[in-house]
C-alpha cells in the first residue's frame, strides 16, 4: 500500500553535528528534523553517503520523487546498516534534516520500516 | 640425500627465514598504542572541560595556542575560523567558495589532508613495529607512515596528503612531527594550509581503552600563530573497513534539480 501523505515535522534541536567533508550543512538545515514516510525504488551503499530514492504520494495525490542520503555506510555499517537494508518497494518512515532549498532531499538521521521496526541503531547507541 | 629431501629442506629454511623476518619486522614496543580507535562520542575540549590525561597533553601545546573547537563531527560554519588568525587574503578568497563543488565527480572522492582527517568522525587503526608505526584511516582509506628511525625530513620529498612524518616515544607519549603535507582543508569551509605547513601530535594511553590525540600546526602563509586541536578514541574489537569511494555520489543528489516542498 502507498502511504497517502508526507508528514513534515519540523523539530528544532540543539548544536546539530555535521559530518566531514562533504559538508551537511551545505545542503541541509542541520539543526531541523523531518519525517517523511514513502516507498522505496533504489538504495546505493558506499562511501562517502549512501543514497536512498524512494516515492511519497502528498495529500494531494501527487507523486514526489525525494532523495535521501546518510552519513558515511562505513560508520553505518557498525549501527548495523547494509547494502541489504532496503530494497525497492519498502515502505519507510525517515527521519532527518530537510534541504536548505526546498528540493526533495534530506539527510537521514534515524529509519524505521512500516510496523516501526528502526533500521540499524541511533548514533552514538554504540560508537 | 634425495632430490625431494633436499627441496623439503629448502622449503623449510625458507619458511624459518620469512618467520623470523616478520618477527622483526612486526615486533611491539609495547606502548600499547596497537589496535582499533573509533572517536569517542560527544563533545571534545573546549567544549567541554578537559580530563587530566587531556589537560596534560594541552599543557604540551605552544604557548598561545589557539584551541580548535570543531574536532570531531563538528564544524565551523562558513567565516568561523574558530578564533584563528586567518590572513585576509584566505578569508577574502573563501567568500567566494562554493562547497557544493565538493560533489563533484572529480572532487568527491579527493581526500582531504591528515591535519583534517585526523579529527573527523571515523576510526583509525595503530600498527605498531620497530621502526615503523602504522595508522591506517578509515576515512578515505588513507595510510599514514610514521618513521622511527629517521629523525629529519628528508629533502625534496614529495608533497601528499600524508606528508613525511617521524616519531619519537618521549616516556609514554608518541610525538609525531610531519612536514611536506600539499595544501588541503583546515576547517572545510573554504581556507587552506600552505604546503609549508607543520604539523606535531601527540598520542597517549589515558587508560588501556583510552587513547588522547592532540595535533598542533603552524603555517605562516596562512594564519597567525599556532592551531591545535584535541581528540579523544576508544578502543575497540575491530578493523577500519575499506572506504572505496564512489565518486559518482555527488550525481544521486540530483533531486536539488526538481521540484521544492510546498
Amino acid at each position: 500500500m502507498i502511504l497517502r501523505s508526507a508528514f513534515f515535522g519540523v523539530l528544532i534541536l540543539g548544536a546539530g553535528a555535521a559530518f566531514a567533508h562533504h559538508s551537511a550543512p551545505v545542503f541541509y538545515k542541520v539543526d531541523e528534523r523531518i519525517t517523511v514516510s514513502g516507498t522505496v525504488t533504489e538504495f546505493r551503499f558506499s562511501n562517502p553517503h549512501a543514497i536512498l530514492k524512494f516515492d511519497v504520494v502528498a495529500a494531494n495525490g501527487q507523486k514526489q520523487q525525494w532523495t535521501a542520503e546518510t552519513t558515511s555506510p562505513s560508520i553505518l555499517r557498525r549501527r548495523g546498516w547494509s547494502q541489504e537494508s532496503f530494497e525497492p518497494g519498502d515502505k519507510v518512515k525517515l527521519e532527518g534534516m530537510p534541504s536548505q532549498d526546498g528540493s526533495y532531499l534530506m539527510r537521514i538521521t534515524r529509519a524505521f520500516r512500516e510496523d516501526g521496526t528502526e533500521i540499524g541503531v541511533p548514533a552514538g547507541t554504540n560508537n | 640425500m634425495r632430490a625431494s629431501n633436499v627441496v623439503s629442506a629448502l622449503i623449510a629454511c625458507a619458511a624459518g627465514l620469512t618467520a623470523v623476518a616478520s618477527v622483526h619486522a612486526q615486533a611491539p614496543q609495547g606502548h600499547g598504542i596497537a589496535g582499533f580507535w573509533s572517536m569517542a562520542p560527544g563533545p571534545t575540549p573546549p567544549r567541554r572541560a578537559a580530563t587530566p590525561a587531556e589537560a596534560e597533553l594541552i599543557g604540551k601545546f605552544r604557548d598561545g595556542a589557539v584551541l580548535l573547537a570543531d574536532a570531531g563531527a563538528t564544524e565551523f560554519p562558513p567565516g568561523d575560523y574558530g578564533g584563528l588568525n586567518v590572513r585576509a587574503n584566505l578569508r577574502e578568497a573563501a567568500k567566494s567558495y562554493d562547497p557544493e563543488k565538493q560533489t563533484d565527480v572529480s572532487l568527491t572522492c579527493r581526500p582531504p589532508g591528515v591535519i583534517y582527517s585526523m579529527q573527523g568522525p571515523f576510526p583509525i587503526e595503530i600498527f605498531e613495529g620497530r621502526d615503523l608505526i602504522v595508522i591506517k584511516l578509515e576515512y578515505f582509506d588513507l595510510v599514514r607512515i610514521i618513521f622511527m628511525n629517521e629523525t629529519k625530513h628528508p629533502e625534496n620529498w614529495p608533497h601528499s596528503q600524508t606528508g613525511h612524518s617521524i616519531g619519537r616515544w618521549e616516556g609514554d607519549t608518541l610525538v609525531v612531527d610531519t612536514a611536506s603535507l600539499m595544501p588541503g582543508t583546515l576547517f572545510n569551509n573554504g581556507v587552506d594550509y600552505t604546503d609549508n605547513v607543520h604539523l606535531l601530535e601527540r598520542f597517549r594511553l589515558a587508560d588501556a581503552n583510552t587513547l588522547v590525540v592532540t595535533q598542533q600546526f603552524e603555517d605562516s602563509g596562512s594564519f597567525e600563530g599556532t592551531a591545535a586541536r584535541i581528540m579523544s578514541f576508544r578502543r575497540g574489537d575491530d578493523h577500519v573497513y575499506p572506504y572505496d569511494c564512489d565518486p559518482t555520489y555527488g550525481l544521486a543528489i540530483d533531486s536539488r534539480q526538481g521540484p521544492k516542498r510546498e
